[in-house]
């Protein structure tokens, strides 16, 4: 096989390519972002005038919650009654799973192609 | 009323801006003084050639 | 290479306690903050499973990689991998994903640094908040500064705050522990009741999202593969003591949180050691892990700059990236101009993010190379078999550790998809997108052959 010799690329073509990929991975990592689609979904269940009992805590959680600063059951009602919501749908997961599996078939099928030309080059001269 | 922690603050971005010139001036002078064939000649696995001949 | 003096390259000055001091320190920060995010996704048991589970995921990880650097050594580590095992295309998203993981983590290292200082002020009576903007810069420019000088005095910084850090939490569990301070941990009491598993089985699943945060970035002690001086022998050595020093660590940092504080506190809290020295009661433990804090904070964003532009450099040597990028300091020998690049990127995302999506980030592109790495050893086994070429390190099992990874990796994803679903098709929609772009257009200017610059025979089946 011929041996492939690479174009030498300019001065100007090497700062567009730092660009591209500076604005797809800023891009990529802000959208969700600014959309609001990262982050967990959380729920906060509110409970009216919080005691320390019904905030379901034990007198050693209550010592605990002083000593950290936090006297006031009021205070750490948000930190206590906000939990995370699991309810998934399976077509979602079953999407993220298809999006990962074909990602990663991809990637080994190119790259095997491009490992062929890399092994003839260097064993076959 | 400035207390010590605000002239923190100061000396924080002071430091910051210290040690971005220290890298920026030595980048300018290395780029200006050497060929950019020199600093680009580092290449994969010619590593032990190089380390037997280069003195400390 | 005819005229070698006209040649600049990395140096091999760095021994197994270097390689110790870059895999340690880059994650024992993770002991420090971070890993108790997990214990708010499934409560403090969760939190302890999942910490066991991904042990043993990193201990695959070790392993794998053990045997696969101490054969390809070079700088760039599982990208050098990927690039002689899998092919191009793959190498290039390895090598992203690498830069990702530490870039990310530099930024989670130095937000955490603002945060401190930020806590420390507030408790020493300033009045108002403190800025935490200026340390966030000035940790992550002093860090470059140091990186750019030179490796050697790099990484011995890293070996001292690191040793200091992992006293630091030995000797808080030694000084809370039931057989000193009998009355202070309540692990029975704190854990009782709804606080015992507060989502069920499903909270385990999810804990191990940021179970991973115990050990991520171990796998970077392969990127010091050029600069260390007997890579067959310090590498696996390196990566294995520090695996277990983690192991060690991460069980400890659990035992002495989960018996201070209620895990809904402890489940979103910035500094969880530097709460728990609070909580004991001895100003001599709040100094000490404050200052371990702040050195594993440091120590951790100092492995990341010098492991991210180590990979970034090797792809600009190769040309995946511009070639600008491929150069090495002539007096420091270090890859600068990776390393100035770095910075920017680094310093947009730790002074615009939340703490814990700039972990997730991280954790993502990192869990990504850990589906990579059973991919590629079970190739590297099968197109070089045992006998063909000469290991340093040959991993016991084989395949098992790898099939083990990838389980792991799946549970992974479910737990990342709990909750931060959207983000993780983002991410992989960001690499697909690259990878046509690497593929159709950036590949042509690398040359064929000469990626290939392992002394070994041809593969099987080529």
């Amino acid at each position: 096989m011929a041996k492939y010799t690479p174009p030498v690329q300019s001065k100007l073509g090497q700062i567009i390519d730092v660009i591209v990929l500076l604005a797809l991975s800023i891009g990529s990592l802000y959208i969700p972002l600014i959309y609001g689609l990262s982050g967990s979904a959380k729920v906060t269940t509110v409970v009216e005038n919080p005691t320390w009992e019904s905030l379901g805590q034990n007198e050693a959680m209550v010592k605990q919650w002083n000593a950290l600063g936090f006297t006031d059951p009021a205070a750490a009602h948000d930190l206590i009654t906000t939990r995370f919501d699991y309810s998934f749908s399976w077509l979602n997961l079953a999407f993220m799973a298809v999006v990962l599996i074909g990602y990663f078939f991809m990637l080994i099928k190119l790259s095997d192609k491009e490992y062929r030309e890399v092994i003839s080059e260097k064993f076959e001269r | 009323m400035m207390d010590f922690w605000d002239y923190l603050e100061y000396a924080a971005w002071a430091g910051s801006a210290i040690f971005g010139l220290l890298i920026v001036a030595d980048w300018i002078k290395t780029d200006t003084t050497y060929s950019e064939e020199m600093l680009t000649s580092s290449r994969e696995g010619e590593l032990e050639a190089m380390t037997e001949q280069h003195k400390l | 290479m005819a005229d070698t003096s006209e040649k600049v390259g990395l140096l091999r000055v760095l021994g197994p306690a270097h390689v110790w001091a870059l895999g340690v320190g880059i994650v024992l920060v993770g002991e420090y903050m971070g890993w108790n995010f997990g214990v708010g996704k499934g409560g403090a048991y969760a939190a302890l499973i999942a910490c066991w589970f991904a042990g043993i995921l990193y201990t695959c990880v070790a392993m794998i990689d053990s045997e696969v650097t101490s054969t390809v050594a070079a700088a760039g580590g599982q990208y050098t991998q990927a690039n002689h095992i899998v092919g191009a295309l793959m190498a290039f998203n390895v090598g992203l994903y690498l830069v990702f993981a530490y870039t990310m983590l530099e930024a989670a290292n130095a937000w955490t640094v603002g945060f401190l200082v930020q806590t420390v002020g507030g408790l020493a009576g300033h009045e108002g908040t403190l800025n935490d903007d200026p340390f966030i810069v000035l940790s992550i420019m002093f860090l470059a500064w140091l990186n750019y000088r030179g490796v050697l005095a790099t990484l011995t910084f890293n070996l001292v705050i690191t040793a200091f850090a992992f006293v630091a939490i030995i000797l808080l569990f030694l000084m809370t522990a039931p057989f000193t301070a009998p009355d202070l941990m309540q692990h029975a009491e704190l854990m009782s009741g709804q606080a015992a598993l507060p989502y069920g089985w499903l909270g385990i699943l999810a804990a191990m999202h940021f179970g991973l945060w115990y050990y991520l970035g171990i796998e970077g002690t392969t990127q010091a593969a050029e600069e260390v001086r007997s890579p067959a022998r310090s590498l696996p050595f390196g990566t294995l003591a520090g695996i277990m020093t983690l192991v060690i660590a991460a069980t400890l940092t659990w035992f002495v949180c989960v018996g201070l504080m209620p895990w809904e506190y402890l489940g979103t809290a910035g500094t969880p050691l530097f709460d728990a020295a609070r909580l004991s009661g001895s100003s001599f433990l709040v100094w000490l892990l404050g200052i371990g804090t702040l050195f594993a904070t440091l120590a951790s964003a100092n492995g990341c700059i010098n492991d991210a532009s180590r990979a970034w450099f090797s792809m600009g040597r190769d040309r995946y990236l511009p070639s600008w990028f491929g150069a090495v300091h002539p007096k420091y020998r270090t890859p600068y101009r990776a390393i100035i690049f770095l910075v920017p990127i680094a310093l947009l995302f730790a002074l615009k993010l939340p703490l814990d999506q700039i972990i997730t980030f991280s954790i993502l592109s990192g869990l990504l190379g850990y589906t990579f790495m059973p991919l590629n050893m079970i190739m590297f086994r099968r197109k070089w078999p045992l006998d063909t070429i000469k290991r340093g390190y040959v991993h016991p099992f084989h395949p098992i550790p790898a099939i083990l990874l990838l389980a792991l990796c799946a549970v992974t994803y479910f737990a990342v998809f709990l909750g931060y679903g959207t983000q993780l098709v983002a991410m992989v929609g960001f690499y697909v997108v690259a990878s046509l772009w690497f593929h159709f257009w950036r590949y042509r200017f690398v040359n064929r052959g000469a990626q290939f610059t392992m002394p070994w025979p041809k593969p099987k089946g080529y």
